[in-house]
């Protein structure tokens, strides 16, 4: 029986991830996706009670304070209002933040804005030097290396450790961008086979450009509140039953074995113990799939499989396995606007817990999904579990 | 509307300053941790092992093994072993089109006090 900690998803929404070259600004994308998830919620404005904000950097908003800025954009004011950051994680640190101010009894209804302009408003060379500050910026920062280049390392440790090839990376590469075509808000539904992903460049071996994630522009929002103080009390919403969170060395090189995403493991434990459910009550799954490998190094990090390269083989994580994952298309299909890739996994996964995901679906309504974000290189993790409604 | 932002950055390095400085120069200084001996390098100031808060500095050959190597687009990167330190070390490689597994840590290229190994050309000069 799952743990009852007694919050709703009440409501959310996204944008269109994508690179956003339409002249709307972040500030338009926190609006439209605020407003969303408020009409989703069947709440008003001033049924907000504290907003949090996810966004990675202010280098990418050139707005600092983006919270009070946000805030006042979407015309919330004498509220409590603040920003959340873990790199990667950030959508869902602000969403665990967001229900431990519910759980608290500090808020009622708080409403969690991620978002990040991440692709169209700086050159995708500025970006990615941005990104390489992700790591320990003195001294793997230092030696100019880029993410993609500390992922494929983890990568090689990984094919090393286990029987995984190229080919297994492709498949999710590919997988992930065909689901992504039924999601009408993915920046990259790309109809592709494992032989694109071959004929890719190569961007830091083994990653070809096809195995990476983009830089991508949205935003996502969800509120969350405990069921009674919801019209309706909350009937027909996803419930939130278990966070868990945890770090590790944030330089890969120290790690005892750099292809295991250690503190995910301990990250998911927690989220398991938390909701009071085991890995194989999992029915849905939105993992941190910045690249092609990292998909199949968080899935057996998260427990979801005993021998990942075999149950990846076998189909498990198909939209017709016994774990669908990533069927909005994840990092690699649906896109990458950092603040907002948490959040929106926490849409796609109450959406789908409720029957009523607007993309690819599973074969059975799931009873509990997972949802799963890092930052850095699995430094800082974090995992949230929802249940089905009640 | 476009801007344009130019920041230049003065970072003081504070307690890593002594392996920076000897980073410069070309040589691996590494921690010694008080507490459980662990050799750290790049240092820890604090143990990540026992949480000491106390270390000694130990200077290493700079001699190391590559564990891991990826070959980006204009550059390529290892995980490399340094004789007498305990784990790995993520370097740049200053000789990419170098094959062997073995080399020597060099003084950066350019400014930034970046870790670069060069690489032995033979395979013989074993670390």
């Amino acid at each position: 029986m799952a743990n009852e900690i007694g919050m709703v998803v009440a409501g959310g929404a996204l944008t269109r991830f994508g690179r956003r070259k339409d002249g709307s600004s972040f500030r338009d994308w926190a609006r439209q996706a605020f407003a969303a998830a408020l009409r989703d919620a069947g709440l008003q404005r001033r049924d907000i009670d504290a907003l949090i904000v996810a966004s990675e950097s202010d280098f990418l908003t050139l707005q600092l304070n983006p919270a009070s800025l946000l805030a006042d954009e979407l015309g919330l004011f004498g509220i409590r209002v603040m920003r959340a950051e873990g790199g990667g994680a950030s959508g869902q640190v602000a969403v665990q933040a967001g229900a431990a101010l519910v759980s608290s009894g500090q808020a009622r209804r708080v409403a969690v804005l991620g978002l990040e302009p991440a692709a169209a408003h700086l050159s995708g060379a500025d970006v990615a030097a941005l990104y390489s500050l992700s790591f320990d910026a003195w001294t793997d920062g230092m030696t100019g290396i880029d993410s993609t280049s500390i992922y494929a390392m983890s990568a090689l440790a990984f094919m090393r450790r286990t029987d995984a090839t190229v080919s297994d990376f492709a498949r999710v590469a590919v997988r992930n961008r065909q689901n992504a075509r039924h999601n009408p808000n993915a920046h990259l539904p790309l109809d592709i086979a494992p032989e694109d992903v071959a004929a890719s460049t190569m961007i830091a071996a083994p990653y070809r450009r096809l195995d990476c994630s983009p830089l991508s522009d949205g935003a996502a929002c969800v509120i969350l509140s405990q069921p009674g103080n919801l019209p309706g009390t909350g009937k027909g919403r996803a419930r939130l039953v278990g966070m868990g969170s945890a770090n590790d060395r944030v330089r890969l090189a120290e790690r005892a074995d750099p292809g295991t995403f250690a503190a995910k493991r301990l990250a998911a434990q927690q989220a398991y113990s938390h909701a009071g459910i085991t890995p194989a009550q999992i029915e849905l799954a939105e993992v941190y799939d910045s690249y092609s490998g990292a998909q199949l190094q968080a899935l057996e990090a998260l427990g979801l499989a005993d021998d990942v390269v075999a149950a990846e083989r076998r189909g498990v994580f198909d939209a017709t396995g016994t774990v669908p994952t990533n069927l909005s298309g994840g990092l690699l299909g649906q896109g990458a606007p950092v603040g907002a890739t948490g959040v929106a996994q926490i849409v796609s996964c109450a959406h789908q817990l409720e029957g009523r995901y607007a993309g690819l679906g599973p074969r059975i309504t799931p009873r509990f999904a997972l949802a799963d974000t890092h930052g850095g290189i699995a430094t800082l993790c974090a995992v949230t579990i929802l249940g089905g409604v009640e | 509307m476009r801007l344009s932002i130019a920041l230049d950055y003065t970072l003081p390095e504070g307690g890593m300053a002594p392996y920076f400085d000897a980073l410069r120069a070309g040589v691996a200084l590494a921690s010694r941790c008080k507490g459980c001996g662990r050799i750290s390098f790049p240092p820890r100031l604090v143990c990540a092992e026992c949480g000491a808060e106390a270390h000694d500095w130990a200077r290493l050959s700079g001699r190391a093994r590559v564990v891991l190597r990826t070959d980006a687009l204009a550059a390529a990167f290892a995980l490399a072993r340094f004789e007498g330190a305990d784990g790995t070390t993520t370097v740049a490689l200053g000789n990419p089109e170098a094959r062997g597994e073995t080399g020597q840590l060099m003084a950066p290229n350019g400014p930034r006090p970046g870790l670069w190994l060069r690489l032995n050309e033979r395979e013989t000069d074993h670390a």
